[in-house]
């Protein structure tokens, strides 16, 4: 490492940010993630994405499948590529509950079945999360948030 | 103060030192996303991802010493998943006039400083592997070398000497007298 290459690294991230800063709409946005925070929920962390699986075909043709995980629930979720790119998910143990997908700007609900299986019938834009809203008995789980 | 400190000032329901982790961090994030060379929207949609992600497991990070790291990683692995996954995105104005984030568009945009658009001209002109180092070498606060290499996919002693070859690609582009202290003369 010499010093005439980091005074050129110095001038260059100069420049980086003068042509290109940080928009202030993505820093309003980030700031308003805060209050998203949720505090008495449980979290179910994301623990696969076949999107983000290094290994095999690619999978263009087929749908993206994407497995959260909290303390005693799984929630698998698998979004169907068409026109419309519909949500079908499962909760592992099997329940019936509220489910809720919320975006940035707007939430939507369903119930799950009998068998724990859920449909929403369009992936909202943005980050979105999935919550398995809890009955007094048990807590509201919500699943990291994701681009789905 | 330390980010470990304004990270535990945020488990703690401060929302001002969520505002300043965001201002010192935000860059950061930035020249991760944009390393990834994703459109306008997808970059936006993977920072404001990371975000959400960080207020939800700001309790959890198991080194909050490694912030930096940690937005550096989850970055990544969100950008790969936009490239790979066929996201929904956040629709965008059409007309928005940063939408258009090429490289070759960015020295367009600024400044009547010469020295300054002599080195985002040259950098125009370097392949995407050379912006994308340099973009997390420009980082601020800087990456560690091991978490450019996990980023970039990449050994971590290939780090040092690509970064030697990358920035004599970029002195060759420059105009001749170009000094970096003394800038154009």
């Amino acid at each position: 490492m010499t010093r005439p290459d980091d005074d050129l690294i110095a001038v260059l991230t100069t420049a980086l940010r003068t042509a290109d800063p940080v928009p202030a709409r993505v820093l309003h946005a980030a700031r308003g993630a805060y209050t998203w925070r949720t505090i008495d929920a449980e979290l179910a962390e994301l623990v696969f994405d076949s999107a983000s699986e290094l290994t095999g075909v690619r999978s263009e043709d087929q749908a993206r499948q994407v497995t959260f995980q909290a303390p005693g629930i799984e929630i698998e979720v698998m979004v169907v590529d068409g026109s419309t790119r519909r949500i079908v998910g499962q909760l592992v143990p099997a329940q019936e509950s509220t489910i809720e997908l919320t975006g940035a700007d707007r939430a939507v609900a369903t119930t799950s079945d009998d068998l724990g299986r859920f449909t929403f019938d369009e992936v909202l834009p943005g980050p979105v999360r999935i919550s398995v809203v809890g009955d007094g008995n048990t807590p509201t789980v919500h699943t990291d948030w994701v681009l789905l | 103060m330390e980010a470990h400190e304004l990270l535990s000032r945020v488990v703690a329901g401060d929302e001002r030192a969520w505002n300043e982790l965001v201002g010192r961090f935000a860059g950061l994030v930035w020249s991760v996303a944009r390393s990834f060379r994703l459109s306008s929207a997808a970059t936006d949609d993977v920072v404001q991802t990371v975000w959400l992600r960080l207020a939800e497991h700001c309790g959890r990070i198991r080194e909050p010493d490694r912030l930096a790291s940690w937005l550096a990683t989850t970055t990544r692995n969100e950008s790969l998943r936009v490239i790979r996954g066929n996201v929904r995105l956040t629709p965008q104005d059409a007309f928005d006039e940063t939408s258009d984030l090429t490289a070759s568009s960015i020295e367009d945009r600024v400044t009547d400083d010469d020295t300054l658009r002599a080195v985002l001209k040259a950098f125009a002109q370097l392949s995407a592997d050379d912006q994308a180092l340099l973009r997390l070498l420009c980082a601020v606060p800087p990456l560690d070398y091991e978490t450019i290499a996990e980023t970039l996919g990449r050994p971590i002693g290939s780090i040092g000497p690509t970064r030697a070859r990358c920035l004599e690609r970029l002195r060759r582009l420059l105009p001749s007298g170009y000094d970096p202290k003394e800038g154009l003369r």
